[in-house]
């Protein structure tokens, strides 16, 4: 088997120049599935029967903490490639997704709390669900702290990829805690082997919501990796050179 | 699909939910919108600290040129 598109993808510089090309067009893309999802759902999707409008945060909450866990496998996936084969590129991603995944986290259980709040009548509850997704919040920190707590950049590495990759016990815990215990959290709108529990009409919206936040996490994760390359490779001359191109066409423009 | 409120008073306020639903939505916009540009400006850091290595550098050589 050939694997020199293994290497290659591998390649920082293969990496930032490649999605040069198509990252304006995939944050077009996120813009206008953000922007098209979140007016649909919030004015023209129906009301729930029990909820009323309160549960228009749906459209925030579900696909922020689908990404949180997606991110999280994301995470550990390259932390574990990192470990293996010593990969560059995949410590860059797995350094990236830690802040982006924490913040995620957060406005899944932020979200859930001003939702909590009209539906269960209190912004927070030790429960199943709730609980796990707060452990979650504390394992991205732990890896983004992790990284930092060692002098050798190396070391740091390979002890939030290890972390990361133990933490990954977390996330069939959150998927299964609405079924494992009894909760107050409501079961999954969506499931894999299920028809979703929601009329179309509402379901819809939550759908390009879901693909929108996709596109978002590539985006904003593919903008820090960038930042990441650029500054770990400043000595290479690829960079010199694209550096030079850059402020000979800012200086031509001034002038 | 229809638009489902009368007015925009009336979808600020969505039946009495309008304080936790807007919450949610500018808290979410807030920090999504922190997550594109934070990384935009360390970017452009990190790019005018290479170019001013790079113009030092170009300095350097040039004196050494002169200077032989």
């Amino acid at each position: 088997m050939n694997w020199n598109w293994f290497y290659r993808m591998g390649s920082p510089r293969w990496f930032y120049e490649s999605t040069s090309r198509w990252l304006p067009w995939l944050a077009a893309l996120t813009f206008v599935l953000l922007a098209g999802g979140l007016v649909w759902g919030l004015a023209f999707a129906p009301q729930d029967a029990k909820q009323g409008n309160s549960f228009r945060i749906i459209y925030l909450h579900v696909p922020a903490s689908f990404l949180a866990l997606a991110g999280y496998f994301l995470m550990a996936t390259a932390g574990a490639i990192g470990l293996i084969w010593k990969m560059k590129l995949s410590y860059m991603v797995m350094k990236c997704a830690a802040p982006l995944g924490a913040v995620l986290t957060f406005l899944a259980l932020f979200t859930g709390a001003v939702w909590g709040k009209p539906t269960w009548g209190s912004y927070w509850v030790w429960d199943a669900r709730v609980t796990s997704m707060l452990i979650l919040l504390f394992l991205y920190l732990g890896v983004l702290a992790l990284q930092y707590a060692f002098d050798s950049k190396d070391v740091g590495n390979k002890a939030s990829a290890i972390l990361a990759l133990v933490g990954t016990v977390n996330i069939p815990i959150i998927y299964k805690s609405v079924d494992w215990w009894f909760t107050l959290h409501q079961p999954a709108t969506i499931r894999f082997t299920e028809a979703p529990s929601m009329h179309p009409d509402m379901f819809q919206p939550l759908l390009v919501m879901i693909l929108g936040f996709y596109c978002f996490y590539a985006v904003a994760l593919i903008l820090s990796v960038r930042v990441e390359i650029l500054a770990r490779e400043r000595k290479t001359s690829w960079v010199r050179e694209r550096v030079k191109q850059a402020t000979q066409n800012t200086l031509g423009a001034g002038l | 699909m229809n638009f489902q409120f009368d007015n925009v008073s009336h979808m600020l306020n969505m039946d009495g939910h309008g304080a936790y639903v807007w919450t949610a939505v500018v808290v979410t916009v807030l920090l999504m919108t922190w997550l594109i540009i934070n990384p935009l400006l360390q970017g452009r850091n990190v790019f005018k600290e290479i170019a001013r290595e790079v113009s030092r550098e170009q300095l350097r050589q040039d004196a050494v040129k002169e200077g032989t």
